[in-house]
């Protein structure tokens, strides 16, 4: 009757989840009551905000599912799930160390070098290490098979890069890019092939970083130029040729996480607050609508964290929760907008204008970043035997 | 096999001599598949022994309703296992013989008055009609929420015996019998049920139609995935077309999100926990995946999905029946958006937290 493939486990209820979730909970409440930081739509890609990154670190909010002899904290997913979504749904600045401690942490556990782990593990998990993704180029888009920086080797066995990488996150403001280049000429039977990953710190001369501004003036996005940049023959990631493997085993990590349905919780939270003072029914069966599709992913990403303490790979799964979640994040502006009487502007002296301006103009990204929901639609048709 | 492995085996082997059929003002339910269960004990399934049932956890009567519901089957299962049932025995009724066709009803225009004085459960006198009664004419007995008696106020559970009710008949956009009851001066054994009793109650019925429309809308993405794969138009099937996979994954998107929160709304159940608000989650849900799925499954299915001949409609046309019935997506919505707000505006997500 059912896809067996699409079925996931139930996550059995974790004390030590809700006993996390209730320290950020309190430690979030000092921070906001400080000042220390304001809530935001989307801050997983613009709250880049380092000391906040570092108080994380401290407290063994970072890094929690990796062994201890890297820094980690041996903790289940589930409670590193709890950590994350209690972050994202009080809209705190986590940009600066999110994709260093979401997929390259893991990346280099999984395929580091000794020395690799052992050097950049610990600074992540401290919170003062960031880390980019260079995926994507200038022409590739979703193609990843397509992309053209190469990395050839030196006299001295070192790598020399040539190339640009675009969309990288928060380039300027990281230690590290995990760049995808081609090591061997593309092959056009098989275009996965002779592609690796190549760790290179972002200070080694001939890296130029040029930002690239988003809808709402903000810079995040940067193009990465290489040119003859020397990367040392140790920092290749994992196997030369390998990268493509790599490379789809990371996006697994990516997809599935509460990230993918609450980059726009604040602007609900904040809709929740106006709903209370009107007591408009209309905008309360919108609030339920809304909030019953985010219970729904909600259990499915919970699943899927429970899945990984197991130590599966759900993919088809992560690439699911991707494109529901992220369609329900630019929903949730589409229906609030709908029931309330609110211009959107950046500078409006109402915090629900505001919240709906930062959330529709970064709307565009949702359904991008992590690859498109085409693509993610792809996977899950291969999934479904269709393929 | 697990136990519950075992009742689903046994409900499909049933099913199997079973072909969903097209109902008809004579042919208005299944007699032959529900004689069929209620000889296996599958009509008692959940409900405890001691009070004449056949035993057994709240998740093996959910997959007996669920294997039902995949399996277009037209008999009043839901009803009996996971909503009247349960409630009559925590209401201290008396349960029917399970063999019998019972179901549920929620009456909130018809007020009871107690006919006795003792405690606990005793007789009342009905007054008012009760609309959209699903499985009236079928029902031997109906368990109906109707209102308390003005002076003390909640809610009354009560149980009909529908042989002697006037009946309207009408049925649901499945043709399902779905009438009203009229039960002007009825008497019936009910229990006062406290307001946060009425609630649950409510909320099962409401569970149990999103329990049965996540089976459905499994079956109809597997029908989808089938045919596209068999059906070839120029020149390959169906399912190679990049337009179509696009459709089938979105399907599979929706039917995958409803299958995760219904799941966690049974599993609170089972915990005995407070369930208004996840079943109100889950039948939103549900509710809201029947509109893309169902539409996605016929565009798909193309022309021949649009007729009696193909089993299509049979699962269609009850997804969105169900989606109506045991409380609207509008009326959901609302009890969860007030829900949400209950602790205050600043508590939504440690409430969302704590749903499921």
């Amino acid at each position: 009757m059912s896809t067996p493939s699409l079925t996931l486990a139930p996550a059995p209820p974790s004390e030590a989840a809700e006993q996390v979730r209730a320290e950020v909970r309190r430690f979030l409440a000092e921070e906001l009551a400080a000042g220390s930081f304001t809530t935001h739509v989307d801050t997983w890609l613009s709250g880049v905000d380092p000391a906040f990154s570092r108080k994380l670190g401290e407290r063994g909010w970072l890094g929690m599912t990796w062994p201890s002899r890297y820094g980690g904290h041996e903790r289940t997913a589930m409670e590193r799930y709890a950590v994350t979504e209690e972050l994202l749904a009080a809209g705190a600045p986590v940009a600066a160390h999110w994709i260093a401690d979401r997929q390259s942490g893991p990346n280099l556990l999984r395929y580091g070098t000794e020395a690799q782990k052992a050097t950049i593990l610990p600074r992540i998990a401290a919170g003062e290490c960031y880390i980019v993704i260079g995926m994507s180029e200038p022409d590739s888009g979703s193609d990843l098979a397509s992309i053209r920086t190469r990395a050839a080797r030196n006299g001295d066995g070192d790598w020399v890069v040539n190339g640009a990488k675009i969309w990288t996150s928060n380039a300027h403001a990281s230690h590290y890019a995990i760049t995808l280049v081609r090591t061997s000429p593309a092959d056009p039977s098989n275009r996965h092939a002779g592609l690796s990953q190549l760790l290179i710190d972002l200070s080694t001369p001939g890296i130029t970083v040029n930002p690239i501004r988003i809808l709402d003036g903000g810079h995040h996005f940067n193009e990465v130029v290489f040119t003859d940049v020397v990367v040392p023959a140790d920092m290749l990631l994992g196997t030369e040729g390998d990268g493509w493997h790599q490379v789809t085993a990371e996006l697994a990590f990516e997809r599935s996480g509460p990230e993918r349905f609450l980059s726009t919780y604040p602007l609900l939270a904040e809709f929740a607050r106006r709903v209370a003072d009107s007591g408009d029914p209309a905008g309360v069966a919108v609030l339920g609508r809304l909030s019953a599709r985010l219970l729904a992913l909600r259990q499915l990403s919970l699943r899927i964290a429970a899945a990984l303490d197991r130590g599966e790979l759900p993919n088809l799964a992560a690439a699911l929760v991707k494109d529901v979640g992220t369609t329900f994040e630019a929903d949730v502006i589409d229906e609030i907008r709908r029931v309330v009487e609110v211009p959107a502007s950046l500078d409006s002296p109402d915090p629900l204008g505001r919240a709906l301006a930062e959330a529709q103009l970064h709307a565009p990204g949702y359904t991008l970043r992590g690859g498109t929901n085409e693509i993610l639609r792809g996977i899950v048709a291969r999934g479904l035997g269709l393929r | 096999m697990s136990d519950q492995d075992l009742v689903v085996e046994t409900v499909r082997d049933i099913l199997a001599a079973h072909e969903p059929f097209v109902l008809t003002p004579s042919r208005p339910w299944d007699g032959a598949l529900w004689t069929a269960l209620a000889e296996a004990g599958l009509t008692g399934v959940g409900l405890p022994e001691e009070a004449g049932g056949s035993g057994g956890e709240l998740a093996d009567a959910v997959a007996v309703v669920a294997t039902l519901a995949a399996g277009a089957a037209a008999v009043p299962v839901a009803e009996q296992l996971l909503v009247a049932g349960p409630a009559l025995v925590t209401a201290g009724l008396d349960l029917p013989d399970p063999a019998e066709p019972l179901s549920f009803a929620i009456a909130d225009g018809v007020t009871a008055e107690p006919s006795d004085d003792g405690d606990g459960p005793g007789a009342f006198v009905l007054q008012g009609v009760s609309a959209d009664v699903a499985w009236s004419g079928v029902a031997r007995r109906v368990a109906v929420l109707v209102q308390g008696p003005p002076r003390i106020g909640g809610s009354v559970l009560v149980l009909v015996d529908a042989a002697r009710v006037a009946a309207a008949p009408g049925t649901n956009l499945a043709g399902e019998p779905t009438g009203s009851l009229d039960l002007d001066g009825v008497s019936a054994p009910g229990a006062l049920l406290t307001e946060a009793q009425a609630a649950v109650l409510r909320a099962r019925f409401a569970l149990a139609r999103a329990v049965q429309i996540s089976a459905a809308l499994q079956q109809v993405l597997a029908w989808t995935v089938q045919y596209a794969g068999e059906r070839e138009q120029f020149g390959r099937p169906l399912g190679r077309f990049q337009a179509i996979q696009m459709e089938l994954a979105e399907m599979a998107g929706e039917v995958t999100a409803v299958a995760a929160i219904v799941d966690a709304a049974v599993q609170a159940l089972g915990r005995g926990d407070d369930v208004v608000l996840a079943a109100a989650a889950a039948k939103v849900r549900a509710g809201a995946a029947v509109e893309v799925v169902a539409r996605l499954a016929h565009q798909v299915h193309g022309a021949i999905g649009f007729t009696q001949e193909h089993k299509l409609h049979h699962l269609t046309r009850r997804l969105w029946s169900w989606r109506d019935e045991a409380g609207s997506e509008l009326h959901w919505s609302r009890v969860l958006g007030a829900g949400l707000l209950a602790a205050g505006p600043d508590a939504l997500w440690p409430t969302l937290t704590r749903v499921v």
